[in-house]
């Protein structure tokens, strides 16, 4: 176990130096595990003993400190002593010699401090500029550097005047851009000179917004399509428009949106507006679902249908958020620990500042084992009240056998019949408290 | 030790199970009871199965029923002879390491004097089975203590030899990277056993891939991270040693042998083991499964020979992993539990739907999605085989999670929609899609507004990347998934396909429009199982996690080197954590 001392002094912003010394409290923060990714429970305890050690070097040091001042005083006041027999030259070289080795000691040892009082500076401001970082990928702020692009063809319908109200109410940025696909909304986000040269990023995401008239045009390119007759597929139409887009913008996401007429959907049925829609076409269900799947497979194109610019508005309204979302959700998903981190059990229970509530992690945390039911982590807290005390009872028993066994007897109650801890599941809970290996698998 | 490296794997080396006496016993009732045709016989086999692999001893027959298979009958018995084993031999009588004089069977150890019994065993260490002990009962009982003593061997061309072997091989090549994944160690492992580890013997539902628990048991293979990777332990490389010059002194032998079975028939195999003593317990394979048993290894690689050069070609393909043209057909596959939603009466169940389309599709336990596509080997059955041959299955890229709008309302509540999308992220197939069911009238009774379902849908596209397609029932559903197996097939016409291992190349390419370098489907359906063996790392991220404001990252910062991450605890964390491992007393 191998426990590397402190590096480079870790402090919180809110405290100082000599608050944190001989605070065992903080200890934890102070220690540094360079193990690789191995940190198990003993490995903290022992880290704790660490940092008492390190804690005791540190005022071992500034003993030394004390020391090297001594005996240059007592240098300085032994030369004018008159009474005193003359020390030999060789004395007084060494005794210069010392005195020098130690002035250049301290010399170092306080461009140490410097050093580190200056690392610890950019460390802080590195913090700082993470944190900023950070607050500015919350949606709420992010969204503030996206802006909406709108191709002019679709001002051409009066009825999607509702769309740029919309976007200004919000207070959302939006321009009217003739853009690359004809029809559509795509968005833009503003980013350092150093990122891009415009000061601009295109997102991937494309709305494409057609008409049900529209959309029966792509339907009868894609039918030509599939039956081979390219020849004869219009280069003008709105599938070659996409295709085009799709040909040079390869990382382009494209939604068909396909608007119906405009009528006010019934009350309660937004459900039934995509198959209202379809019907309105006129054509086998089979048919449309037929172009829809080659516009997914051959063009990775989701078709949407909506009934009105007002769904439309919802759309882009949606979009957007979650274009707003994704930083800070890439950011705080964490993909290192290799599981889902949301999900129920993943709450936490509320510790107070004197440690109430541990017990009730204590409880949790031997449920995070698989296949571990609260009855039986009852078991063990109850006859193990804490972690060290089950630590400590490890090491009481001489055998790894015993040790392995030792929750097994352990009764589980509140059940219909009683039942043990069971050995398999002693073995489990003693391996996680106790191996180094933390890529040890359990089952 | 050499002396007796000359018998390894020869005989059985019987893995000291620390319950012999339960084991006696229920050996006894099985064959008293097979001897009479009960059907019991199969109730003690199975105990008797369930015993062996139970590594720690049992003190009475009531803690045996921790164990599958034991209910309270057995344990009663079991009870009920400890007692009379305890009269004959003293309360003090040691039962789990049998010492070879001692007589176990309750019943016919009458004619022996407790005392003296009792006295006999006093005198014996209680663990090692002390072969000393030659004086009263015969030979096989000294045998046993003999090979007690050397330490478990697994038995020669069983599962846990070929593996033992393999790993050991592994390690001498230099460079090699020190473990061995799953896949490749049952692949290379396959050639050195005779029993599949892919495929079950019939009758049977283990391979000899259940023998690795059995070294993992025994302190001789070490099995970490996720996905798992596997390594010898200091004490099964002394092991697998032994094993590998055990090898080569038999290899002499077998060079003579090699040369009369030249002459002969290339199929029979005098090697052929006995059944019995298989290194986990196949007992319970009925007759046919004897039959069936082939003598040649029976791998995914290996192909029954056809004179057909077309069948040969393919073979040969199959075995470099390669699926050609025209040898494969697109299969829809669908996750049991869609077959199984309690659908109230008269709607219209998905697969009656899928029947209705003439779609060809297989039902199948799927880890991960709802529905998927496979490249189906097509493989002539063998009339000479009984055991259908070996179909090698690749995955395509495409996986489908259905959702009707309340099971993701539902979903978003409880948690599982993030949980399940990451799961269908990380699955190794690059292009999952979220099939929605919009569902008229239910709507209206959702606990959730429209706007929140509409962003999750959004964001399921956006943030997550999925592709996101929208039915409106069913129905509707099943037309989807037709006419994407139809477009599929075409799709995959005149392809030729890899077989690519994720654990062993990495993900695939992404954004391939067609893509042809597949994962077989036993290593995605393994790889995307849900409670999936945690690692002690995993478990003490959870741990962490159970602090509030302990966040995934911090457990994950914790986990790494902590303080050269640039991730501060803040004092009132550090402290709280502080406090929970490290307080001597009871926590409150």
């Amino acid at each position: 176990m191998s426990v590397k001392r402190v590096q480079t002094w870790e402090l919180s912003d809110s405290e100082s130096e000599s608050d944190s010394e001989g605070n065992p409290k903080r200890a934890y923060t102070h220690v540094s595990v360079k193990d690789g990714n191995t940190l198990s429970v003993p490995q903290i305890t022992e880290a704790r003993l660490g940092h008492g050690m390190r804690s005791d070097a540190i005022i071992v040091l500034e003993e030394d400190a004390k020391d090297a001042l001594k005996p240059s005083k007592r240098t300085e006041t032994n030369t004018p002593s008159p009474g005193k027999k003359r020390r030999s030259r060789d004395e007084v070289d060494t005794d210069r010699a010392r005195a020098e080795e130690k002035k250049a000691e301290r010399e170092r040892a306080k461009k140490e401090r410097e050093k580190k009082k200056e690392e610890k500076k950019q460390e802080q401001q590195q913090r700082k500029e993470a944190a900023e970082r950070l607050k500015s990928y919350r949606p709420e702020n992010y969204v503030k550097c996206l802006t909406v692009r709108i191709h002019p063809v679709l001002l051409q319908d009066g009825n999607s005047d509702v769309l740029s109200e919309t976007l200004s109410e919000l207070e959302w940025k939006s321009c009217i851009e003739p853009h690359s696909l004809t029809h559509s909304i795509t968005w833009k986000r503003s980013v350092p000179q150093e990122e891009a040269e415009d000061g601009e990023v295109e997102e991937e995401q494309v709305l494409m917004v057609i008409s049900l008239y529209e959309f029966m045009d792509v339907v009868q390119s894609v039918k030509q399509v599939l039956k081979g007759d390219s020849s004869r597929h219009e280069k003008s139409g709105l599938l070659a428009a996409l295709s085009d887009h799709l040909n040079t913008h390869t990382e382009s996401v494209v939604t068909m949106l396909v608007m119906g007429s405009g009528q006010h959907r019934k009350r309660g049925s937004w459900y039934h507006s995509h198959g209202d829609l379809r019907s309105q076409l006129g054509m086998q269900d089979v048919e449309i679902e037929e172009v829809l799947v080659y516009l997914e497979l051959y063009k990775s194109v989701c078709v949407h249908f909506l009934y009105n610019w007002k769904e439309v508005t919802d759309q882009v309204c949606t979009y957007t958020k979650a274009l707003s979302k994704r930083p800070f959700k890439a950011l705080s998903e964490c993909t290192e620990l290799g599981f889902c981190v949301d999900g129920s059990w993943a709450g936490g229970t509320r510790v107070e500042r004197d440690g109430k509530g541990l017990a009730e992690v204590w409880g949790r945390q031997i449920q995070q084992l698989n296949r571990v039911s609260p009855a039986v982590a009852t078991a063990v807290t109850s006859a193990y009240p804490s972690p060290q005390l089950l630590l400590q009872a490890y090491e009481k028993l001489d055998s790894e056998k015993e040790r392995r066994a030792l929750l097994a007897d352990l009764t589980v109650k509140g059940m219909v019949k009683e039942r043990r801890v069971g050995p398999e599941f002693s073995a489990r809970i003693y391996r996680v408290l106790t191996t180094e290996n933390t890529q040890l698998v359990l089952d | 030790m050499s002396s007796e490296l000359v018998r390894l794997g020869r005989k059985r080396a019987l893995p000291s199970c620390p319950n012999p006496l339960f084991l006696e016993w229920l050996t006894e009732l099985r064959d008293q009871a097979a001897e009479k045709g009960l059907k019991t016989q199969y109730v003690y086999q199975k105990a008797l199965s369930s015993l062996k692999k139970y590594p720690l001893p049992l003190n009475n027959g009531k803690e045996a029923k921790i164990l599958q298979n034991f209910g309270d009958g057995i344990c009663k018995i079991l009870d009920d002879r400890l007692e009379k084993y305890y009269r004959v031999n003293g309360p003090d009588a040691p039962i789990h390491s049998l010492p070879s004089g001692v007589q176990a069977s309750g019943h016919c150890s009458t004619n022996l004097d407790p005392s003296k019994a009792s006295s006999n065993t006093q005198e014996l260490p209680g663990t090692s089975g002390g072969d000393h002990k030659k004086t009263q009962k015969g030979e096989v009982r000294r045998e046993k203590g003999a090979r007690k003593k050397r330490g478990y061997v697994p038995q020669k061309r069983s599962g846990g030899h070929a593996v033992l072997l393999t790993l050991y091989r592994h390690s001498q090549v230099p460079d090699s990277k020190g473990f061995m994944f799953k896949n490749e160690l049952q692949t290379e492992s396959q050639p050195l056993c005779d029993k599949s580890f892919t495929v079950p013997d019939l009758g049977s539902k283990y391979t000899a891939w259940a023998s690795v628990g059995t070294l993992i048991q025994r302190d001789l293979v070490l099995k970490t991270h996720n996905p798992a990777r596997y390594s010898l332990t200091e004490l099964g490389l002394v092991v697998a040693e032994q094993l590998e010059s055990g090898e080569r002194e038999e290899k002499n032998d077998q060079k003579v042998e090699e040369e009369k079975r030249e002459g002969g028939e290339a199929v029979e195999c005098p090697d052929t083991v006995d059944l019995t003593l298989d290194d986990d317990d196949h007992d319970d394979e009925g007759v046919s499964g004897r039959l069936a048993k082939r003598p040649s290894p029976v791998g995914p690689t290996e192909e029954s020979p056809t004179e057909e050069s077309q069948a040969v070609e393919h073979g040969e393909a199959a075995a470099r992993g390669i699926l050609l043209p025209g040898c494969y057909e697109i299969i829809l596959c669908v996750d049991f539990i869609e077959t199984t939603g309690g659908n109230t009466a008269g709607k219209p169940d998905l697969v009656t739907e899928l029947q209705k389309n003439g779609v060809t599709f297989d039902i199948r336990k799927l880890n991960v999605g709802d529905f998927l596509w496979v490249a189906r080997e097509q493989v002539a059955p063998d009339p000479g085989q009984l055991r259908p041959p070996t179909v090698r299955e690749l995955v395509l890229d495409y996986i489908i999670e259905r959702k009707r709008m309340d099971d993701l309302c539902g979903s978003i509540i409880d948690g599982r929609f993030r949980e399940q999308k990451f799961r269908l992220k990380r699955c190794g197939l690059h292009k999952p899609i979220y099939l929605v069911e919009e569902h008229g009238s239910a709507a209206a009774h959702l606990s959730l507004p429209e706007s929140t379902l509409q962003q999750a849908i959004a964001n399921t596209q956006v943030v997550d990347g999925f592709f996101v397609k929208r039915v409106q029932d069913v129905k509707e559903s099943a037309a989807y998934l037709t006419i994407m197996t139809r477009y599929l097939q075409k799709l995959y016409t005149n392809r030729t396909l890899h077989c690519r291992s994720r654990e062993l190349e990495g993900d695939g390419p992404r954004g391939a429009q067609v893509s042809c370098s597949l994962m077989s489907f036993t290593e995605f359906n393994h790889g995307a199982v849900k409670s999936k063996c945690q690692t002690v790392r995993e478990v003490f991220a959870r741990q962490l996690m159970q602090i509030s404001g302990l966040s995934g990252d911090k457990a994950a910062a914790i986990l790494e080197h902590y303080n050269t991450v640039n991730r501060n605890l803040g004092p009132a964390l550090s402290r709280t954590v502080y406090q929970l491992y490290c307080t001597k007393g009871p926590l409150s």
